[in-house]
């Protein structure tokens, strides 16, 4: 995956050199440079049943800073009072955030500006406290060659009720890999939720690192969703994790429907006692793409909640791989873990796999698991059709019945409503070709 | 005015180990709109088999004869087409879909059968569910419900009904629609099935109970033994077979049938 002998002092040279006339602060200078040492000798993440290694994940390693083409994303849909944050490639478009919770100390800028004007809470918490950046090659490369992102802080008992959208447009009208990092800090009892999407402009192509670190104080409640729609020349790999804090609520609502492979890497760490996490995830995989999906959940504190529900359709020649990690570990007591992951196969040439994986090493727990791989209910379509819905419409409502599962506990019924939206979209294309 | 011909409809249906059975041993059966017709006959003979050939369930394979809609063959046809077609069959055991509400589905139905640029509006089709709910003494929570999640038993032959007014096919085959209504339900159901009756309409409705027919007044009864239809009359036919039960009917007729209760 990488070219054989690498110059890694070159490689090296050229980053500081592209980080310094970036303007970026000594401290960050000098944290790419040791991720870039530690890159060498770090594996790649481990995925269970699931082989990437000849993705070309790491092909890019520059750094190169460049101004995109802001009507790239023109197309948005037009929200003057919503709560935004808009970039195109390494180019902020947009940053709405209201006066007033400026003015309450919350904080939403590029990552790059947060580096400069918040080093205080940033060099905390970038890659330090997480997720650290020496944990793989691809948690290493994130920081070496990290090109855009966000930062948001949410200080102690701010509760912020509307969704902060963040649209996140990949610039692949050149080439460029996207190395994205969102930094969420969410302090003691505030509340807020998030709604990413990712999409990809141009076809050339390009790899996407779309890392998330969130940091749930006590009390917190983050809801944090994603529509992930990266293009059909984007190998992406998209790594979510968040940390929880006594008593925090923490939900992850994730609807995969990338165009190319796809490697997504989503965990919870309960660790102050009581916290409660629920991990949803949609995928949908058509053609000849693969996706390997780990949805991870840590009980380290006693008394933690911790659920997981994927659910996944394959259409053509796809694959598509979910596994579910739950880990209990010792001294959890009182912990709880229930997971659910299915696949629901639409053609026989397609592969996928529901694997629940349970490491438990206390014993004052509950902890449950279901999985199951199957094919469309062949009663239920036959009942649609008997009504006059032609086989494709009967098929995405059946489809649709199966996802409703995870679909309905998704809160905000803007997202849902998008993610239904989405999945659409991807079902009839992958239909389109059978 | 439409006909529905099924003519020497023999059916198989493949049981373990590739073992073929045969249910269907030549059925004929001729109706035209206008008209209501009526199946009975012990269980297990092959009724539901016959409604679900004519509608063209998969599980049920032709071997021998023919079903004509209108004099041209729809047995290469999928479901979806004959239900296009004017066919409609409500099911003794409808499926339930999660996900997709009722009223959600209603309108797919409708605008199945309606060009791509002339689909129903809103209002329209908001008007007509609102007729037929208040005919079938419906609430409106049930149309948002996911289709038949969770309904009770009643409550899924009452939506097939709701169905069949929303949709109004041609020919509508009715199987077991009156298993598990209460009285006050039978009625509603029956009224509903009942304002459907005219001229370009037609109804095979499968039953075990005179009571049914005796809301729904039938212009033929047939009834079916052992994969054939034996007899065919009108209406008395079916008091008959109430009081006598069909032990007699098949001694009358001299048939070699074995009935469940033989067996007890
Ligand atoms: N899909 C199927 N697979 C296997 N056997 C079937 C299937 N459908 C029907 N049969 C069998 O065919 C025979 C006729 O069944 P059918 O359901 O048509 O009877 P019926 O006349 O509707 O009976 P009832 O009055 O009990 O509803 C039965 O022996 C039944 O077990
Ligand atoms: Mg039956």
């Amino acid at each position: 995956m990488i070219s054989a002998v690498q110059d890694y002092e070159a490689v090296k040279t050229a980053v500081k050199t592209a980080a310094s006339a970036h303007g970026e602060p000594q401290w960050f200078v000098d944290r790419r440079l040791a991720a870039i040492d530690a890159m060498q000798d770090l594996p790649l993440p481990e995925m269970k049943r699931y082989d990437f290694h000849r993705w070309p994940l790491m092909d890019n390693m520059t750094l190169t800073f460049r101004d995109s083409d802001k009507h790239l994303a023109d197309h948005l849909p037009k929200a003057d009072n919503q709560i935004r944050f808009v970039q195109v490639g390494q180019t902020t478009v947009a940053v709405n955030l209201p006066d007033e919770l400026a003015a309450q100390g919350v904080i939403l800028t590029d990552i790059f500006s947060a580096f400069r004007e918040h080093s205080d809470l940033t060099k905390k918490y970038f890659m330090e406290k997480v997720t650290k950046y020496n944990e793989n090659k691809l948690t290493a490369y994130q920081q070496a060659f990290l090109n855009s992102g966000i930062f948001l802080y949410v200080p102690k008992g701010v509760v912020i009720k509307q969704p902060i959208e963040a649209f996140l447009i990949q610039d692949s009208t050149v080439k460029q890999a996207m190395v994205s990092h969102v930094l969420i800090i969410a302090e003691e009892d505030s509340q807020l939720s998030f709604i990413q999407h990712l999409t990809t402009e141009g076809d050339v192509a390009n790899a996407a690192h779309c890392m998330v670190e969130v940091m749930s104080g006590a009390n917190s409640h983050v809801h944090f969703s994603s529509v992930d729609e990266l293009g059909e020349q984007t190998y992406s790999f998209l790594h979510r994790r968040a940390n929880l804090s006594r008593n925090a609520r923490f939900d992850w609502a994730i609807g995969i429907v990338n165009d190319q492979n796809t490697l997504g890497d989503i965990t919870s760490e309960l660790i102050g006692e009581g916290s409660h996490s629920e991990s949803k995830v949609i995928a949908v995989t058509t053609g000849k793409q693969s996706n390997g999906i780990n949805n991870r959940v840590v009980n380290r504190g006693k008394h933690t909640t911790a659920n997981i529900s994927q659910r996944g359709v394959l259409l053509e020649k796809s694959e598509l791989v979910f596994n579910g990690i739950g880990d209990i570990i010792h001294g959890a007591s009182g912990a709880n873990a229930e997971q659910e992951n299915r696949v629901l196969m639409m053609s026989n040439q397609a592969h996928g796999d529901a694997n629940p994986i349970l490491l438990i090493d206390e014993d004052d727990v509950i902890a449950g698991h279901a999985a199951s791989v199957g094919q469309v209910d062949q009663n239920q379509l036959y009942y649609l059709m008997s009504r006059g819905i032609d086989k494709k419409l009967a098929q995405r409502l059946v489809i649709r019945g199966f996802l409703g599962a995870v679909l309905d506990e998704i809160p905000l019924p803007e997202v849902r409503q998008e993610m239904i939206d989405m999945i659409e979209r991807k079902l009839e294309d992958g239909q389109h070709f059978e | 005015m439409a006909t529905l011909e099924v003519k020497d409809l023999h059916v198989e249906i493949k049981e373990e180990k590739d073992q073929t059975r045969e249910i269907l041993k030549g059925v004929n059966l001729t109706m035209n709109t206008g008209e209501i017709h009526a199946i009975m006959g012990p269980n297990g003979t092959g009724k539901s088999t016959l409604s679900q050939t004519i509608m063209g369930n998969s599980a049920y394979h032709v071997t021998k004869g023919d079903i004509l809609l209108n004099g041209e063959s729809i047995l290469g046809m999928p479901v979806d087409e004959r239900a296009r077609k004017g066919l409609f069959l409500a099911m003794q055991y409808p499926a339930e879909i999660q996900g997709v509400t009722n009223a959600e589905f209603l309108r797919a139905a409708i605008n199945s059968r309606r060009p791509e640029d002339d689909q129903i509006s809103v209002m329209d089709f908001l008007k007509e569910l609102d007729k037929n709910l208040s005919l079938l003494d419906m609430s409106e929570e049930m149309t948002e419900r996911y289709l038949n999640e969770g309904f009770s038993g009643g409550e899924k032959k009452r939506n097939e009904i709701l169905q069949l007014l929303m949709i109004k096919p041609t020919f509508a085959l009715l199987d077991e629609i009156d298993s598990g209504l209460d009285i006050d339900a039978l009625q509603v159901v029956s009224k509903g099935v009942n304002s459907m009756r005219g001229d370009n309409f037609g109804s095979l409705i499968i039953t075990h109970y005179q009571r049914l027919l005796n809301y729904i007044v039938p212009d033929v009864v047939h009834v079916m033994m052992d994969g054939r239809i034996v007899k065919s009359g009108d209406a008395d036919l079916a008091k008959k077979l109430e009081s006598e039960g069909y032990a007699g009917l098949r001694d009358e007729l001299g048939l070699d049938v074995d009935l469940v209760d033989d067996n007890r």
